[in-house]
């Protein structure tokens, strides 16, 4: 069995969990560029538009546009947040989401996870775990 | 949790219950706020607040009952500083002004119908807003809420606003200093997590842009503040290659940067009250990167904001952000003796439309058929009036956010985006015309 890949970083909401991650490869944008009640992107063009998120490990950079990206905290939302950058828009969405919620790593977790990877994001001890895909 | 805050006593008190339920549950959501964002300290503001109304449920998780905000105001409860309230109330999103002649329904929900009567007056919640005003809040109800507040802050005071577009017209284009808090709880204490755009390390320009087409047009204002906002995301950009903005060009550039990326913070050297040169921008820092955004990059945006397949247009859309005043005058003498062949909807602010109405302009777009409103915004509504396909618009953000309202494929909704030229002839001609130039 392969090794697992293990970062540091900073816990925004606590809890531990472990699911299977689904990556944004751009910025997510809410307001009206989610849908809370389906659980996907509806922004046009967006790699992720309609691919449902709910109960998955959401890995994204960071969020750009309205402070309505709290609405991935809403609904049918994720298992957990692993993002790159984080800024007030992730606050507002960690507040309404109450899910864990990790930010700040030593290196950039884009660089490791892929969609389908299991990802355990231990937000209470600071870090994540990753199991690749190809090593399940 | 991480760690909690440092907190002053009375900060402690209030946390405590000390100062009564409505502050204990304000200050339980600022110290939760605090913890997520890494901020050590909540900041004392001396600036103004812009509150997302009504804010009684500042969470899913914290929420003030309406009877504990009217004891509240009955014992002579206030906000603590002046205090606006954003665009129009609740999530039914209803237009303050010209309801009568919206035909949309809320979210696409035919039980929420904004020219019904019964409706509007429901979604006004006056009962909740008698409470506010009661407590101080000013209700200017709109999106660009430093148009008609009349009382702005000054370079370096700590406000709590709320809406994207906002974001950097306080922080950059005022010089004053918020992050994306503008609630109940930051407006009524007075207080916000003090991290980010509060601290002077993290206003210092990051990233130079620079271009070789002269940004001068409102179009081009747009068209640069979408791709600058793409191209640094959360980083503060220091923005070259532009003339001096108008306020219109202001209010488009904000709310472009801060749709194609997460611009809260930019320097126009030269012009913004924090950049007198590049060296202030940046606090005498290297620059992490420099990006050039040329034609091809501006032509692409172009295109993204662009998202139809026929050039019939059915519906024109203006006023994201709500216009100034001079917009409608221009807008006034523009349709001044014409016929608009397909809808025309012009929002403002609900404080212009007077002024609009006291000034005739009123009086001429009711002539050209066009239909002035105030107070809301497609986006927020949720939807476009009933059986529109293509509407036209001239605003980065409105075309960027309106199709997410209709991602079936069963009703994609299309979009052409150009000047305001391009949609006025649309509204006239029913046809779209408009190219990048």
């Amino acid at each position: 069995m392969a090794e697992k890949i293990r970062l540091r970083g900073r816990c925004e909401y606590p809890g531990c969990v472990e699911a299977e991650a689904l990556v944004a490869p751009r910025y997510l944008q809410g307001f009206t560029n989610v849908s809370p009640e389906n659980g996907y992107t509806t922004e046009r063009n967006h790699p992720l538009f309609k691919v449902p998120y709910t109960d998955k490990v959401l890995v994204f950079y960071s969020p750009r546009g309205s402070g309505g990206f709290l609405m991935y905290g809403f609904g049918k939302k994720p298992a957990a947040f692993v993002h790159t950058k984080s800024s007030p828009l992730t606050v507002g969405c960690a507040l309404q989401a109450r899910v864990p919620m990790m930010t700040d790593f030593e290196d950039d977790p884009l660089k490791y996870i892929e969609t389908g990877d299991i990802v355990l994001v231990n937000a209470d001890e600071g870090y994540i775990e990753i199991t690749k895909k190809s090593d399940k | 949790m991480p760690p909690l805050p440092k907190l002053t006593d009375e900060e402690k008190r209030m946390l405590n219950g000390d100062e009564g339920v409505v502050k204990q549950k304000c200050m339980q959501y600022l110290v939760e706020m605090c913890q997520i964002a890494g901020a050590e300290r909540l900041v004392d503001l001396d600036g103004t607040g812009d509150m997302h109304t009504p804010g009684l449920e500042l969470s899913q998780h914290i929420v003030i009952t309406i009877d504990e905000l009217a004891e509240f105001a009955e014992q002579g409860g206030k906000f603590k500083i002046p205090t606006f309230a954003n665009k129009s109330p609740f999530s039914e999103q209803p237009p303050i002004h010209g309801w009568e002649n919206c035909n949309i329904c809320a979210y696409k929900n035919p039980e929420t119908r904004h020219d019904d009567p019964e409706f509007h007056k429901k979604a006004m919640h006056d009962e909740e807003f008698k409470i506010l005003r009661k407590m101080g809040l000013i209700t200017t109800h709109s999106c660009a809420n430093y148009l008609t507040m009349s009382y702005l802050p000054s370079v370096g005071q700590h406000c709590s606003w709320f809406e994207s577009s906002q974001m950097p017209y306080c922080n950059a284009t005022l010089g004053a200093r918020t992050n994306f808090d503008g609630t109940l709880a930051t407006c009524l204490l007075g207080k916000a997590p003090y991290y980010d755009m509060h601290i002077t390390e993290n206003r210092y320009g990051t990233i130079l842009i620079e271009t070789d087409r002269l940004i001068q047009t409102d179009l081009e204002w747009d068209v640069y503040g979408f791709t600058v906002g793409e191209a640094c995301d959360v980083e503060v950009p220091v923005v070259t290659g532009t003339t001096r903005p108008t306020t219109t060009q202001y209010q488009k550039f904000n709310s472009a940067c801060s749709t194609g990326g997460a611009t809260r913070m930019y320097h126009l050297p030269g012009i913004t009250p924090e950049a007198p040169t590049i060296e202030h921008a940046t606090g005498g820092r290297p620059f992490k990167k420099q990006i050039f955004i040329g034609e091809n990059e501006l032509r692409k945006t172009y295109e993204i904001l662009n998202f139809h397949t026929t050039d019939n247009v059915d519906f024109v859309y203006l006023g994201c952000p709500h216009l100034n005043i001079v917009d409608l005058m221009i807008l006034a003498r523009k349709l001044e003796g014409k016929k608009c062949k397909v809808p025309l909807w012009i929002m403002t602010a609900p404080w212009l439309y007077n002024s609009a109405r006291d000034l005739g302009y009123l009086e001429i777009f009711d002539k050209a058929g066009a239909h002035l409103m105030s107070g809301a915004c497609l986006a927020a509504m949720g939807a476009v009036p009933e059986g529109v396909r293509n509407i036209a618009v001239d605003s980065a953000k409105q075309a960027y956010y309106i199709t997410g309202c209709y991602p079936d494929d069963d009703y994609r909704l299309q979009v052409c985006y150009g000047s305001q030229d391009d949609c006025i002839d649309a509204a006239l001609t029913g046809k779209w015309r408009g190219e990048w130039r």
